[in-house]
């Protein structure tokens, strides 16, 4: 007891070491964090990575279906991907992209493309990959009915939609520390109140919810509000499990000996909920709040999906699927569904191998 | 038992309440107030609007007074009359259009959830007590995949597959050559065809979540005392799993139930967009982007107030099944 | 002597951790006589419960009966090796609850919880007798009845969270002895329970063998409880049985070191004389001494021989003991 209000930043350590040896074993979860650790890099640099501003129109290759990349030609390293040449399908009656082989377009690193402002502050013209001359289609993922191209809008489109997670997870775990810290630290009237609230709140089905309060969005605002709106429409359902999380290591940890003795020392109230209890569960909230992030990025997606969530000229991986409402488009043009259907489950698997392995690792009887 | 559901039902009071002012702010959220919007659709429709329908309209629904008679008027009106509006788009009573919607995504739901937990359950078992074999990966792989993918998108994928493969659409409940028709044993049969594809759908993630909970509160009951008990009195391995941990890992299994439902009838109302079922997710989507909120409104009220009834009837069960709760 | 209703001998129960072999219990003898109480005394991690759990091989993993024999003789008259035998076979599971019982330290959690203890009984009945549900029943209220929990008409519907302590061990010695087993192991079973209770539990054990006439297998720390219940007593120390004696002779002329400096540890009434610990703690189990467990504690340890040598079980006059003081 005497240790670990003498050396407190010891005993943490030791706990934070322990923590990361627990979880270093399971590998799912080590993988899911360098997963997730890619794709925030790649939501941090998109401007840099994508090869063109996501809405930048080609309109002789609407539809075009996604290149290969040839690393080599006639044996040297010489990264090309072919032209198009446009064929009409007899049966169909309808244009269809086939390769050039005969129309090879080098694809150049670092290449100087169209201009752009990174992060909206520092004018740049430099782009991961790119093609010598403007208007050459470099379409790795293809291009939607505009033209654009599919890979630069889903990596912008990244940033959007895990940020969305983050600054909605922070929202919720802010009132979900708030309010299931009152009820777990008072308990009484105030806990059985705010648990009724969290039951209400469950208890009513999230989608019609969330509809109903995004359709109410007037599509006129700019699209700044527009997201942090949503954000917050989505994170003020999402709080209950945070909250009930932290009530239950709340109550449990109201009896434990070391915070008896905190109170008996005469420490207030909060001095023992920053110093003595959210220490001790700090481990579990980050596991729990892991696990929090792919209900925001899922709830993002359906309600853009639907028209009523994020709307365009912002491109989230809900506003690129909504392109695929239509079947028809979808069928003939698959890859406007599975390039931001296969990011979406490539983050949320990842966010859910992360968490489970955080949660692991977070409970020393596990 | 029976003072247990007086008090459940009594703790459902305050959440209906809240929940029909939540539906009533949700009617009242898009700017403006509503009498533009009427004046508006009856304009738009063509209809001549005099001042005599406008009045009617203004004290009927309580405009220029404050919001909470506004709301006491809406409420008293369905609870007294079973009077949910008018739908300004159609110009029709909302009864008149929502209850065969709310059915057809309740039974959806209802189904999807036996479905569930007709699968999840003996897999989940099979997972726990093989743990970490081969099989038991497999299923934790499939079950991580099915909640990492929403299930419009799986909609979305099977609809492809089913386009670009057989070449044939797989939307709606029922062949479109049986829509119009009455009840047949032909046109239960389509149904029948029809149905399992917005079930697997809408099912997939539930699914998921459920078979880790399964294996998650058997494995916490597999190496208790009392199996140990129980084997040793000489039952054999598969009776005592059934009779013993299995039966005390089943209730915490039952009570998902409460957030199963509501998040299956959020599951189906995406999905029916997207499968274009004839259920409320297409007419709920429609009234909310044409500002019908009388139609959106009641809607969300009442496919809230199922939930919270499935929710207390799943609680009763479950009560029903645990002589723990029974006694409290 | 009578002819012995069970014998272990050199009985090897090793678990297999992903930081090492635990050998939890390390060749064990023992030698049960029919009618009579045996009670293995020895610490927390002694192997005691693990020997007890491996004659009806219900050891969970990673433990595995390792090697030995444990020779049981049947109503029969014919003799079957209980560790060759499949641990989830029909053989051991027609043994198990019918011809040798178990109760179990917790009681709470000994009993499945959402069960009514009147099923879990009659279940058991059923299970070893071709009789109908009602007569189940009836031997239920019976056996009820007969380890004192009142109105057991009714209680037969109680579920274990509805009964105290003491009525929940009382039902599971019901559960137990329903089949009127020949052998109860009894794992602590009063060491979760207040001392009114236990010493009401004691008695009722005691009443019921006498009736029954079955062996018992009695499994505590507590010398307290061996002095009220045993006819003979097995001391264990690390996995081993480190001297077998009579009650008597283990009270008044205890040979081993290890038994002697236990029953220094314990107070007697009239005696003025300082309680003594025993020096030193007991070793890890993936760290055992080389020869004899105790050596390392043992005030008498013969350095080169104690310290390198196993010693055998040498016969004493009640009983045997393995020490090299007593070669």
């Amino acid at each position: 007891m005497s240790a670990t209000i003498a050396e407190p930043r010891l005993v943490l350590a030791g706990q934070w070491t322990l923590f990361w040896w627990k979880f270093r074993r399971h590998r799912v979860a080590v993988a899911g964090l360098g997963v997730i650790l890619a794709l925030y890099l790649v939501a941090a640099f998109a401007e840099f990575l994508a090869p063109f501003p996501p809405d930048l129109p080609n309109t002789r290759y609407t539809y075009a279906p996604p290149q290969a990349l040839h690393l080599f030609m006639d044996g040297a390293f010489a990264p090309h991907v072919l032209g198009y040449k446009v064929q009409i399908d007899p049966v169909a009656m309808r244009r269809v992209f086939v390769e050039n082989p005969a129309e090879r377009i080098p694809v150049r690193f670092l290449a100087e493309g169209p201009a752009y402002d990174m992060w909206g502050l520092f004018p740049m013209r430099t782009h991961l990959i790119g093609v010598d001359r403007p208007g050459q289609p470099l379409f790795l993922l293809g291009a939607d009915r505009l033209g654009r191209d599919l890979l630069s809008r889903v990596l912008y489109a990244t940033r959007v939609s895990l940020s969305i997670g983050l600054v909605g997870v922070t929202i919720s775990l802010s009132l979900g520390v708030l309010l299931g810290g009152l009820s777990g630290y008072f308990g009484g009237a105030i806990d059985t109140i705010i648990q009724r609230l969290i039951e209400l709140v469950r208890s009513i089905p999230t989608i019609p919810l969330w509809m109903g309060m995004a359709a109410a969005v007037p599509t006129s605002w700019p699209p700044l509000r527009t997201y942090f709106i949503i954000t917050l429409i989505i994170s003020l359902i999402g709080w209950t499990s945070l909250a009930r999380e932290v009530r239950g290591k709340f109550l449990v940890l109201r009896h434990e000996d070391f915070i008896t003795a905190a109170r008996l020392d005469g420490l207030s109230d909060l001095a023992i909920i920053y110093q003595h209890m959210v220490p001790s569960f700090l481990s579990h909230i980050i596991a729990a709040v892991t696990l929090a992030i792919p209900g925001m990025i899922l709830a993002e997606t359906a309600l853009s999906f639907l028209g009523i969530g994020l709307q365009p000229p912002i491109v989230s991986w809900g506003v690129l699927l909504q392109e695929s409402q239509n079947i028809r488009a979808v069928a003939s043009a698959p890859w406007l569904l599975f390039a931001p259907g296969a990011a979406v489950v490539t983050a949320v698997l990842a966010l859910n191998f992360l968490g489970d392995g955080l949660r692991d690792a977070a409970d020393p009887y596990a | 038992m029976r003072d247990y559901i007086i008090r459940r039902i009594l703790y459902m009071i305050p959440t209906i309440i809240a929940i029909s002012v939540i539906a009533f702010t949700i009617i009242r959220l898009p700017p403006g107030d509503y009498l533009t919007t009427v004046i508006a659709e009856l304009s738009a429709s063509g209809a001549a609007v005099d001042s005599g329908t406008i009045a009617a309209l203004r004290d009927r629904y309580g405009l220029g007074d404050p919001s909470y008679i506004q709301y006491l008027k809406w409420i008293s009106r369905i609870v007294l009359h079973g009077d949910f509006g008018l739908s300004f788009e159609k110009n029709v009573p909302v009864n008149a259009l929502i209850w065969d919607r709310l059915g057809a995504t309740f039974g959806i739901s209802i189904l999807t959830l036996l479905f569930i937990w007709a699968f999840a359950f003996p897999i989940g078992i099979f997972s726990a007590v093989r743990k970490y074999s081969m099989g038991d990966y497999v299923v934790t792989f499939f079950g991580f995949l099915g909640l990492a993918t929403p299930n419009f998108l799986l909609a979305l994928v099977l609809m492809y597959v089913s386009v670009r493969y057989f070449g044939q659409s797989v939307g709606g409940l029922v062949s479109p050559e049986f829509i119009d028709t009455a009840w047949s044993w032909d046109k239960a049969i389509d149904l029948v065809a029809h149905i399992w594809l917005p079930i697997v759908v809408i099912g997939a993630s539930g699914m998921a979540a459920l078979i880790r909970i399964m294996r998650a509160n058997l494995l916490d009951e597999l190496y208790r005392p009392y199996v140990v008990t129980a084997r040793a009195k000489g039952m054999s391995e598969f009776s005592l799993l059934l009779r013993y941990p299995v039966r005390v890992a089943l209730n915490p299994f039952l009570s998902t139930v409460g957030w199963m439902l509501p998040t299956l009838v959020s599951g189906e109302i995406v999905v029916s967009v997207v499968l274009s079922l004839p259920t409320t997710g297409p007419m709920l989507l429609r009234a909310l982007l044409s500002q019908d909120m009388y139609l959106a409104g009641s809607i969300i009220l009442i496919a809230s107030l199922m939930t919270v009834l499935g929710t207390l009837l799943s609680d009763i069960l479950l009560a029903w099944v645990d002589p723990r709760i029974r006694y409290q | 002597m009578p002819d012995p209703l069970l014998r272990i001998e050199d009985l090897r129960t090793h678990f297999f951790t992903p930081e090492g072999v635990v050998k939890s219990v390390d060749g064990v003898d023992l030698t049960v006589t029919p009618g009579r109480t045996l009670a293995v005394l020895g610490e927390s991690g002694c192997g005691k419960s693990v020997t007890a759990r491996s004659i009806l091989k219900i050891v969970d993993r990673p433990g595995r009966l390792v090697s030995g024999r444990m020779l049981w003789t049947r109503p029969d008259g014919s003799i079957a090796d209980l560790a060759s035998l499949p641990p989830t076979g029909p053989a051991i599971r027609a043994i198990r609850g019918r011809e040798i019982a178990m109760i179990f330290q917790e009681p709470m959690t000994s009993l499945g919880p959402i069960t009514s203890i009147g099923d879990q009984i009659s279940e058991t009945i059923l299970l070893h007798h071709p009789i109908s549900k009602a007569e189940a029943k009836s031997r239920t209220i019976a056996m009820l009845r007969r380890v004192g929990i009142p109105d057991p008409e009714a209680r037969i519907a109680a579920y274990p969270f509805q009964l105290s302590g003491g009525m929940r061990q009382r039902a599971m010695i019901a559960l137990a002895l329903c089949c009127a087993p020949r052998l109860l192991i009894a794992d602590e079973p009063t060491t979760a329970l207040d001392v009114t209770t236990q010493a009401n539990i004691l008695d009722l054990m005691r009443a019921l063998q006498a009736e029954d006439g079955m062996a018992m297998l009695f499994i505590t720390h507590d010398l307290g409880v061996v002095a009220e219940i045993a006819d003979e007593v097995a001391v264990m120390y690390l996995g081993r049985v480190v001297e077998q004696a009579s009650v008597d002779a283990i009270f008044h002329a205890p040979r081993h070191p290890y038994t002697r400096a236990l029953l220094r540890s314990i107070p007697r009434p009239g005696s003025r004389a300082r309680l003594e610990a025993i020096r030193g703690s007991i070793p890890h189990p993936l760290a055992r001494p080389a020869g004899c467990a105790f050596a390392p504690r043992c005030d008498q340890a013969i350095p080169g021989l104690c310290d390198t040598t196993p010693p055998d079980a040498y016969p004493t006059e009640a009983g045997s003991v393995r020490c090299h003081l007593h070669a």
